[in-house]
């Protein structure tokens, strides 16, 4: 919990905590503009494309944040002040990805915060967004899985990271129907078509492309993710030099 | 003496880089001093020694446990890195509370408001260690670490950027740790200062020991370097041409005034000297050994690789 609460503090510094919630922040901003004089039916089609361009910036956001929780401990010189403490190496971990997850969904609130004020400003109807939250939710647990041993193993973890999900979740997840069905956006949209009460399927729909939408079926591949990013990491700290 | 420390057959490459060698060695309580030039493997050594880093080959046991293979053992080692890394935006007393929490000790405030006191870092601890001069960085990570109170310390630089006054309180503190049965093991280029704290020395250079032991006992054993001995007398001239027929005796230079001996038996020296300058009625106002500090004996041992 300690080591928890300490990596979550470090990674929140507040001009990266406001530059990242700006960021997650963009589809909701892009809303407003748009849908300021937006007739209803105008406004069911924004908020699918809204629903899109998340999947892009909050990604990206979620990318800077959950790469450094160990890339900057290591980058730095200070992780020492963790690796070298009696705790076994799979609480590290647990500890890491916890903090990660946590600096994630902290940004998700944000953006889902920014995209209510966005559909009360427009006038558009509540109930759609509320379960907007789990998109953000999930998306910022699979990444973190993701991401976090990713700092940790590779030294230039944002540019892979970038990669990943520009190269993997946008392009290749589109294409591919096997890589699709592991893209983390398109898991965590699953888990919102299943929750929303209207979703379009012509518009977000298309994005989700071969995904079942279903709340089990997504949180089970997202507890996978989970399970095996904690295991790489924990093998990672166990195996691998830690300067 | 009992050893805390022991590294067998370990060597340690980066790719083609091979930064320490088939070291073989024990370390017991007490201060060690690990010398070595730039890229000579010390803190390569200490990293591995640490759990930091994977031996490419050998093992490293501390108090009889492997630190890559059982984390428990971080409740006895600390280490004070070499760079100045420290978290910037805390505060140097949350820093060394942030340490005694993660090393889980039993009332860390109260520990960590004893480990400033100990360092002399009380009156700064609210501020943040991003303000901090250098000195008072090191002097925050020596009390992150001691905060546990840990059996072994692995000190690499921990003089860098201390002023005077800081330095003396840091070996004093080292010093008192050492008789307290503590093993610790400082790396320093600051020959003289490992000099006045360190029992025993570790020399390495390209990656392998170089020599272990007293510093007494490494000039002894090399046997290849003549000892020089510097002497002032009322005749040198007459010293000497007394000294060349002197056994053990190879090389005797008079300059500006003063005789210096070279000689391949320093006791059979300290022996002849006085009994051939009373012989020849020469007054010796002062006579004392060139190359038997650390920092000769380091020279040596580095320009013999």
């Amino acid at each position: 919990m300690v080591l928890a609460r300490h990596l979550y503090l470090r990674m929140m510094r507040r001009g990266r905590f406001l530059a990242l919630l700006a960021l997650a922040s963009v589809p909701a901003l892009v809303y407003w503009l748009a849908g300021f004089d937006a007739s209803p039916g105008e406004l069911e089609v924004l908020y699918s494309d809204v629903l899109s361009t998340a999947g892009f910036s909050y990604s990206i956001a979620a990318l800077i944040l959950t790469v450094a929780t160990l890339r900057e401990e290591r980058d730095g010189g200070t992780l020492p002040y963790i690796y070298m403490r009696p705790m076994s190496r799979l609480s590290i971990a647990l500890s890491s990805i916890a903090a990660g997850t946590a600096a994630a969904l902290t940004i998700a609130l944000g953006g889902w915060l920014a995209t209510v004020l966005a559909v009360v400003l427009v006038g558009a109807d509540l109930t759609q967004t509320l379960a907007g939250l789990s998109l953000y939710a999930a998306a910022g647990f699979g990444y973190s899985a993701i991401f976090v041993p990713l700092g940790y193993l590779v030294p230039r973890s944002l540019l892979v990271g970038l990669g990943y999900v520009i190269v993997v979740e946008s392009i290749l997840a589109s294409v591919v129907t096997g890589i699709a069905q592991f893209s983390i956006f398109r898991i965590a949209l699953s888990i919102y078509a299943d929750l929303a009460p209207v979703f379009d399927m012509q518009g977000a729909g298309e994005v989700l492309g071969p995904v079942t939408p279903g709340l089990g079926g997504g949180l089970a591949k997202l507890a996978a993710v989970m399970v095996v990013g904690i295991a790489t990491l924990t093998w990672a700290l166990r195996r691998r030099d830690a300067l | 003496m009992s050893e805390t420390i022991t590294v067998s057959t370990l060597s340690k490459w980066f790719g083609p880089k091979v930064a320490v060698s088939e070291v073989t060695i024990g370390f017991g309580p007490g201060i060690t001093g690990l010398l070595g030039p730039n890229g000579a493997g010390k803190t390569t050594l200490m990293r591995v020694v640490a759990g930091l880093q994977k031996p490419s080959q050998g093992s490293v046991s501390v108090l009889g446990i492997d630190p890559r293979s059982d984390p428990s053992v971080y409740r006895e080692i600390a280490l004070v890195p070499e760079d100045e890394a420290v978290y910037e935006r805390l505060t140097g007393r949350a820093f060394v509370e942030l340490a005694a929490k993660l090393a889980r000790v039993d009332d860390p405030i109260e520990q960590a408001q004893k480990t400033l006191e100990i360092v002399d870092l009380v009156g700064s601890a609210h501020r943040r260690l991003g303000g901090f001069s250098k000195g008072m960085r090191q002097r925050a990570k020596v009390a992150a670490a001691l905060v546990s109170d840990p059996r072994v310390l692995l000190l690499d630089e921990p003089l860098n950027g201390a002023d005077p006054v800081q330095r003396a309180a840091l070996i004093e503190l080292f010093q008192r740790l050492g008789e307290e049965g503590k093993t610790l093991i400082v790396s320093s280029h600051v020959l003289a200062e490992v000099e006045r704290m360190a029992e025993r020395v570790v020399a390495m250079v390209d990656g392998r020991l170089a020599a272990v032991g007293s510093i007494a006992t490494i000039r002894e054993a090399m046997t290849d370097k003549p000892r020089k001995v510097f002497a002032e007398c009322s005749d040198p001239r007459a010293l000497a041409s007394a000294l060349i027929a002197t056994d053990g005796v190879v090389g005797v230079f008079v300059e500006n005034g003063t005789v210096q001996i070279e000689t391949q038996d320093a006791w059979g020296l300290a022996r002849s000297l006085p009994r051939l300058a009373l012989e020849r009625d020469i007054a010796l106002t002062r006579v004392e050994p060139v190359d038997e500090s650390l920092e000769s004996v380091f020279r040596y041992l580095v320009e013999n690789r």
